[in-house]
């Protein structure tokens, strides 16, 4: 665990980075410090492996005063990611994963071999040990940086927008990556962010800080989208709160409907007076084709010569709500096709359902 | 009456074993000023990027050493130094050196990104391990090219000293100058220029071996 306590930073001229802050980092979670710029939340970080020292408070590392440990001793105990990767250009890939086994002593080999199984863990071809940083994209080098502060298999992770130099689809695959190792590492995460929406999707719990160095909110984002403490975070939290906040809300109290589909190979008389207006028809392997309008039904023939209107899927017991909201918007008929995981409809979320299941997060939301 | 040809190819051989003491003369008189000048520049440098304000008046006082013509300077040394002797050309030489490789070192350290300096410290490098490990190795590319920079126009300086009695291969120069006969200037033109190149091509060699991460930055 690490404590923030009554942690304060100033500078000569008079400028207050830090103030007062109070906050407990709980081992084994990602704890996010997300704010704008000037916000002292990098400056926090760097409090902790004493890149920068706190004028009054004391950081605890389990217990122990950060400032009784000299800094490179501390720093080499806690692995660090920085902004565009900070490699070492002069180091092959390998090298630079095994940059603090180096400082701690370990024998080379040793050292190379664990770089090696890193290098692997986070994704990457070991063909690449030999290469220089120049010769990866932004995105690999992001991934050997998260290695190398991963190499000593320290227990505490800071990350410093990490991830903020690349394009959004390299960023979104590098936050599952993270979020994949830490289900198998269980680090104590610090990673600091000035977007809300990564730290609302990496968070276990999110500090918001407000310029000046204030703690506004620490909450789990749930909450934080449903309950900001103030006008601040709430702006800072941005637009559709409401409909992100369905994100965290799993779709397990969906009530889904088994009778409204039908196979591609039935024949449209069998269809004739179906009280439904819209029938989501599937292929022999009851994977989802698309919507039917029984009104619309051909003289005969069966429904795989008929055109059909486009259809949204979700995937039950892992999508959230929100991504049954997003199925149903999708499709003519109103209806969100839950399938599993191996693409298999297992029944239909009607608007009505989703209703209720709204109905059930509004009500939590006043709670 | 024959025309005198360009050249003597048999004045070049008769005097060879003369011609290659001149050369070797060059060598040592060009390059050892060089060498020292980047011992010094090193320290300098460093003290130059540690302390900024120190590097500006550093620059400012080789740079105005630099400006004073080479032949000024070793007339002024010989009372010092001797007449004809190496110390006299190899002093001034130094001091050339020294101005094109202070500012070399200190715009290799600079260009260090500042991720790869944070990343270090964060890392738990000690300020000493973290300049030997990652800052100086980082600067190599940019110093090299200073080096080759002060390398050649070391070589090309030594010959001036030919007009205080110690030139290298300058010495051809005066020779032929004096008699009119042009082959001992030819030979020394091109010995000259042979000599730069070959220094010049070892110092790329080296950049290639040395900093094989910095071919596709286009720095060499």
């Amino acid at each position: 665990m690490i404590t923030f306590d009554g942690v304060t930073k100033r500078y000569p001229d008079g400028t207050v980075a830090v103030d007062n802050l109070r906050l407990e980092v709980p081992t084994g979670e990602i704890t996010v410090l997300v704010g704008p710029s000037g916000c002292g939340k990098t400056t926090s970080l760097r409090m902790i492996n004493r890149m920068i020292d706190a004028t009054e408070g004391r950081i605890l590392l389990d217990g122990v005063d950060v400032k009784t440990i000299d800094p490179p001793t501390l720093r080499r105990g806690i692995g660090y990611v920085i902004q565009q990767a900070g490699l070492f250009p002069h180091r092959k890939i390998v090298d630079n994963v095994a940059t603090v086994p180096y400082l701690l002593g370990w024998d080379r080999r040793k050292a190379r071999g664990r770089a090696m199984e890193l290098l692997e863990r986070v994704g990457l071809d070991p063909g690449m040990a030999g290469r220089y940083p120049f010769q990866l994209s932004g995105g690999q080098q992001q991934r050997v940086g998260v290695a190398r502060a991963l190499a000593a298999d320290p227990p505490v992770l800071l990350m410093d927008e990490p991830f903020s130099a690349v394009d959004p689809v390299v960023r979104a695959s590098l936050q599952e990556e993270l979020l994949r190792l830490q289900a198998e590492l269980n680090k104590t995460i610090v990673f600091v962010t000035h977007d809300i929406d990564e730290a609302v999707k990496l968070g276990d719990r999110v500090a918001v800080l407000r310029v000046g160095g204030h703690l506004a909110q620490l909450a789990d984002p749930p909450t934080l989208l449903a309950r900001p403490a103030d006008d601040f975070v709430a702006e800072f939290l941005g637009r559709d709160r409401g409909i992100r906040r369905l994100s965290f809300v799993s779709d397990e109290g969906l009530r889904l409907r088994a009778d409204l589909t039908v196979p591609v190979s039935t024949d449209v008389s069998a269809l004739r007076g179906t009280a439904e207006p819209w029938l989501a028809v599937v292929d022999a392997d009851d994977r989802p084709l698309g919507w039917v309008a029984v009104g619309d039904l051909p003289e005969s023939g069966t429904l795989a010569g008929i055109r059909l209107a486009p259809y949204g899927s979700f995937v039950s017991g892992r999508d959230s709500l929100r991504g049954a909201l997003d199925a149903t918007l999708l499709s003519p008929s109103g209806g969100a096709i839950a399938v599993d995981d191996s693409g298999r409809v297992r029944g239909v979320a009607t608007r009505e359902a989703l209703d209720e299941a709204l109905d059930r997060v509004a009500g939590g939301a006043r709670a | 009456m024959r025309e005198e040809p360009l050249i003597r190819w048999d004045w070049i051989g008769r005097n060879w074993p003369g011609i290659q003491a001149l050369l070797e003369d060059h060598v040592v008189m060009a390059l050892v000023p060089v060498v020292v000048g980047l011992l010094i520049a090193l320290p300098l440098g460093l003290a130059g990027v540690r302390w900024r304000r120190l590097y500006q008046p550093t620059v400012g006082a080789v740079n105005v050493i630099y400006s004073l013509p080479s032949l000024a300077v070793f007339i002024v040394l010989i009372p010092v130094t001797g007449l004809a002797t190496r110390t006299t050309v190899m002093v001034p030489l130094t001091f050339y050196a020294m101005a094109v490789l202070i500012p070399a070192v200190v715009d290799g350290l600079t260009s260090v990104p500042d991720h790869v300096r944070q990343s270090a410290v964060a890392m738990g490098f000690t300020p000493l391990r973290r300049l030997l490990r990652v800052e100086l190795p980082i600067a190599v590319p940019v110093v090299l090219a200073g080096l080759r920079v002060a390398a050649v126009s070391s070589i090309s300086l030594v010959s001036v000293g030919a007009l205080v009695g110690r030139g290298g291969l300058g010495y051809l120069f005066i020779d032929g100058w004096q008699r009119q006969f042009y082959t001992p200037i030819i030979v020394g033109i091109v010995l000259v220029v042979i000599l730069a190149g070959i220094v010049d091509a070892l110092l790329v060699l080296a950049q290639r071996l040395l900093t094989p991460w910095a071919r596709a930055r286009g720095t060499s």
